[in-house]
This record gives C-alpha cells, structure tokens and sequence, in this order.
C-alpha cells in the first residue's frame, strides 16, 4: 500500500490508547498513521469531521456502551472497528449487525487490531476469534446460513488454530481458509439490518471473488440496502442521524 | 415453568372434593326440598306460574354458581350477584304467598339460605352472615307486612333456627374439613420432602464413594511412593505425576459441586494446577452447551488434564456447541503430540501437532 490508513481511535482509558499507538508504531511496514485520539465522540461530531480511514471505537466509553453510536459513524463515511474489553456474542453480533467492519477482544488487540483496520481501509472482511465464536454461537432465526466448509473453518479459528493448521486438518490451502471464513463473514453483512459499510464489504468481497451475489441470502436485502444508500462508503455532509430510514429492517 | 408444589395440590385435590358435596347438597335441596314443597302446595299459591318462575330462578343462579365454583372462576363479584340473586328471588316467592300461609308453603328461603352458601362458604365467614341475616330479614318482612301474631313469630324463628341453624353448620364444617385438609397435606409435604432430601443424601454418598475408589487407585499409590522414599520428588517424572494427581484431586472437589454448567466448572478445575505452574489458560465457549453426562465429562477432563501438565506456556480451551454434541478443544504448546486417555462414553478425541503446538479435540455427541 502506497499510503498510509488514517486511523482516529476512541478510547477512554489513556493507558490503552498508549498501547494501540505502540502496536501501530511497531508495525514494520508503518502501514497505519494514527491522526487522533479522543476520549468521547465529540470531535468525530465536529464540523467538518476529522478526515480519517478507520476508527477503532472503545464500545464503553465512560461506563456506557456506544453501540448504537456505530450507525452515525458508519454514515458519515468512517469504517468502524471495534475494540472492546466486551467479548459477549450478542454485543458481537450487535456491533457487527451495526455496521462495524471487525471487532477485536481486548485479549486479541496486540495479534489482530492493525490488522482489522487495514482490512476495514480496504472494505474486506477481517474475522477474529471472538467474531468466530459470535457467529458459532449465533442462533437466531434470521442467521445466515453457512456451509459445512464455513462453519467448520470457523470452529477451528475458534478453537485457536492458526490458518495455515486449520487448513493442514481440512486438508485445504491456507487461502482457501480464509475464503471460508471470509464469505461467512460477508454472509452476514447481507443480513440486518441496512448500513453502507455493509454494502461496501459485501461489494468488495464480491469484486474479489470471495462470495458470488447468488450465495447472499436473501440478496433482495443487498439491492435494497444500495437503494437506501446511493452514497454508500461516502461521507455524508447531512446530519448522520437523519439518515437511518432501516432501523428495524426485516431480519432484526 | 410453573412448578405445583406438592401441598398446594394435595390440599386441591380435598378443597375440590368438598366443594363438590356442597353442589350436590344444594342442587338436591332445591331440586326435592324446595322442589318438592313447591309441589305440594301447587294449590295454595295465588299464581303458581310465578312461583314456579322463581324457582327456574333460583335454579339458574344454582346452576351457574355451581359451574363457577366448580371452574374455580368464582370472584367476590360473581358471587355477590349469584347470591342476590338468589335473595331477590326468595323474597319474591314470599312476597306472592298467599299472607297467611305465607310460612308453611314458603319453598324459597331455604333454597336462597343455601345458594348463599354454595357461592360463599369459602368467603369471609362474615359474609355468609350477613347474606343469611338479610334472607332471614326479608322474609320476616314480608311476615310482617303480611301481619305478625304470636304463632306466626314463633314459626319463623323455628324455621330459622332448623334452615339457616343447618346451612351455618354445613359451612362451619367445610371450612374446618379444608383447614384439616390442609394440614394433612403440609404433612404429606414434609414427608415428601424428607425422602427427597434421603434420596439427595444417597446420591451424594455413591459419588463421595466413587470418588474415595478413584483416589485410592491414582492418588495413594503416589503419596505413599513419596512417604517411603521410593519416589523421588527431584524427579521429572514423579513431577508430572504429582501434577496429574493434584490437577484430579481438584477435578474431584470440583465434581462435588453440581452446578450448571458443570463440564466448564470442571475445566476450570482441571487447568488451576497448570495455572499455578504459570501456564496462561483460557477457557471460552460459544452457544447454549448441552449438559454433558458425568462419565463423558471424565475422559474429557482427563484429556484436558493430560494435556494441561505437558503445556509450556500456554493454552486454549474451548467449547463449543456442534450437531448433537459438544466439541472441546485445547491448543497449547506441549511441543508434542501427548498420551491422551481412551475415547468412549460417547466421545471421540483426535489430535494434531504443528510446530509445536498442539491442537486436540474430544467430541461428545448424545447419539
């Protein structure tokens, strides 16, 4: 990558943001630039916004979950990734079904965080462990459904194998691992409810073959999700709140 | 879930027996008592059509109390309206008795004494009172509208004693056979709960003995090896059998607590030796686990525990819900494949080992 992801994290606890900013500074391809930190969502409100990629999004922030906060970043054009001491599937799902591109346990921050914030720059799907056991566990009756091959790279990512083992005991490459757990993962950006981070991982995963619009289910949901929002993955100059005509979308 | 504890239902069972004698005593008073009498006097009455028409009456408010007790739908509403119902009829009946014979031919006020106490016997007894009073009132004022003698009065409260003298014992009786009822079934309770707690108790000393045979097999062989000095504790062996006995002794404390979730619990049990050793263990589960039988749960923890003493550093434990079953899983950095205990009890374990860490998966399904 020619330039640097621009990443904004939110995050109130100033010791973690210390952290986060040596794990982006010891990357050794410099691959992210961390632009701002802030302890509440007030400065990504401001007018103009602070230009940036990615925001790694603390989900409690001063005693209270943001979850529902995730939309009006989404619409104004920021990719959301979630960084959470929370590691409960049903936070997991809510943040995801939100619009958050990937979520990452407070355990798996120093393995996985840069990491999911390149693949959210890039709109590609990043699955860690605790997303895996989200969707192992998930069994709600508007859940995708997922292929034997899906759901047992998944249990073995789970489980805490690395890819390259899970595909050795599949006896399948190492890529086609991640394409499994991949198009799980893109599965589930067509369902819930609408938000054009969604739209955008799910056109991202099929420009790269990852999934084929014929496997979303129901893919009705994806052309309408586009209709909803012309702008997808564009930053919206109106005010993001008004711009959530899918709350309680079918699938909720 | 509602759970009926045995008391409520026992007592129920008494409650319903007698409310059922109570409805066949009313009905078969109004139906040949009262029933009867309307007959006999068939003559004597000015309009006959109308008494029988309070008698339907009567028996209408009879029949739909009855349901409602019966039903168990009885409000204080419901058997108000019964029960004035009944009163209105009855002074009625009175009320168009011919004035002198108003005493003997009157059919109506033993049927509305009893109705009174078909629908309020298990009300306030105060209650019953009163409506008996307020009967009792209105026929002595149709009585005396009608005009009052010596004999006349002397035949009321002969009547009054006979009818309503009857209907405040039948009462009386009922709520004492309830209150006894309730007792016997307090009673029964009590002894169902001690047999229970026998039960519990009996189970509690098969597993402490099973355990105590486990211990002697595995455990005291070890300490007394140590005791006698023919093991020698510098020894890495002796070692890792040391931590395989303690890592059991602690799945065994933890085996006595039956709680939900008891496979995880044990788990915990299971990695607390290796923990004290510094290996870093984590344990997650993803979906709603099925409850694991107790012999599956042992070869699980005896894979988790063989696995746990070779690890170096660390491990990850997980479970998992699959089809029909459970998968445990552990990947830790044993740098070896590991002797792991025989499958059965209905779990398979299968193992792998890349660079040195090891994955290992025991699988349990209920089929």
């Amino acid at each position: 990558m020619d330039q640097q992801v621009t990443v904004v994290i939110i995050e109130d606890h100033p010791v973690v943001t210390e952290g986060v900013a040596s794990w982006i500074r010891s990357d050794p391809g410099q691959r992210v630039r961390l632009v701002r930190a802030a302890r509440d969502l007030t400065e990504l409100r401001a007018v103009p916004r602070p230009p940036a990629d990615v925001v790694i999004l603390d989900l409690e922030l001063l005693g209270e979950l943001v979850t529902a906060q995730i939309p009006e970043l989404v619409a104004a054009g920021y990719r959301v990734v979630a960084f959470s001491g929370h590691s409960d599937p049903v936070i997991v799902m809510e943040t995801l079904d939100h619009g958050a591109h990937a979520y990452v346990s407070k355990e798996e921050g120093r393995e996985h965080l840069v990491e999911a914030v390149l693949a959210a720059a890039a709109d590609r799907p990043y699955v860690t462990r605790s997303q895996a056991r989200a969707i192992l566990a998930d069994e709600r009756p508007a859940r995708p459904t997922l292929s034997e091959q899906e759901r047992q790279a998944l249990l073995l990512w789970f489980q805490g194998m690395s890819k390259a083992s899970v595909g050795r005991r599949m006896s399948i490459s190492e890529n086609t691992v991640r394409q499994y757990i991949s198009r799980a993962r893109a599965k589930y950006a067509a369902t819930g409810r609408t938000a054009p981070s969604k739209d955008a991982l799910l056109a991202r995963a099929i420009e790269d073959g990852v999934i084929k619009p014929g496997e979303i289910l129901p893919y009705t949901s994806f052309a309408r999700a586009a209709a909803d929002h012309p702008s997808a993955g564009q930053p919206s100059a109106d005010h993001p709140s008004a711009d959530h005509p899918s709350e309680g979308a079918p699938g909720r | 879930m509602t759970v009926i504890q045995p008391t409520t239902m026992m007592s129920g069972r008494y409650q319903r027996a007698f409310t059922i004698a109570v409805v066949v005593l009313v009905a078969g008073w109004h139906l040949a008592g009262a029933g009867g009498q309307l007959l006999d006097y068939r003559p004597a009455y000015g309009s006959f059509a109308f008494q029988g028409a309070m008698w339907l009456v009567m028996a209408l408010a009879i029949a739909a109390g009855s349901v409602l007790v019966l039903r168990g739908a009885l409000g204080w509403r419901a058997a108000w309206v019964v029960a004035l119902i009944a009163l209105a009829a009855s002074t009625a009946a009175a009320a168009a008795s011919p004035a002198g014979q108003m005493l003997a031919v009157n059919w109506a006020w033993g049927s509305a004494g009893w109705t009174g106490v078909l629908v309020l016997v298990r009300r306030r007894f105060a209650e019953l009172a009163w409506f008996l009073a307020a009967v009792a009132l209105a026929t002595l004022g149709v009585q005396v509208s009608d005009g009052l003698n010596r004999a006349d009065l002397a035949g009321f409260l002969a009547l009054l004693a006979w009818s309503t003298g009857g209907q405040v014992a039948v009462a009386a009786g009922v709520r004492a056979l309830d209150l006894a009822a309730g007792q016997a079934a307090t009673a029964a309770a009590s002894e169902h709960a001690a047999h229970e707690r026998a039960a519990t108790a009996e189970i509690i000393r098969v597993a402490r003995h099973a355990r105590w045979l486990a211990l002697q097999e595995s455990a005291v062989p070890l300490v007394a090896e140590l005791a006698a000095g023919t093991a020698d504790p510098g020894d890495a062996q002796v070692r890792v059998r040391c931590a395989v006995q303690a890592a059991r002794l602690r799945r065994l404390l933890a085996e006595g607590d039956e709680v939900a979730g008891s496979l995880v619990h044990e788990l915990h049990a299971s990695a607390d030796v290796a923990e004290r050793r510094g290996v870093a263990v984590e344990i997650e589960t993803a979906g709603a686990l099925p409850h694991v039988p107790g012999p599956a749960r042992r070869v699980i923890t005896d894979a988790a525990i063989a696995i746990l003493t070779a690890a170096r550093s660390q491990a990850r434990i997980t479970l998992a819900v699959v089809a029909a079953g459970i998968a445990v899983s552990f990947v830790a950095d044993t740098g070896a494949v590991v002797a792991l205990p025989a499958a059965g009890e209905g779990v398979a374990i299968e193992q792998q080992e890349d660079d040195g860490m090891l994955w290992a998966e025991a699988r349990w399904t209920s089929r």
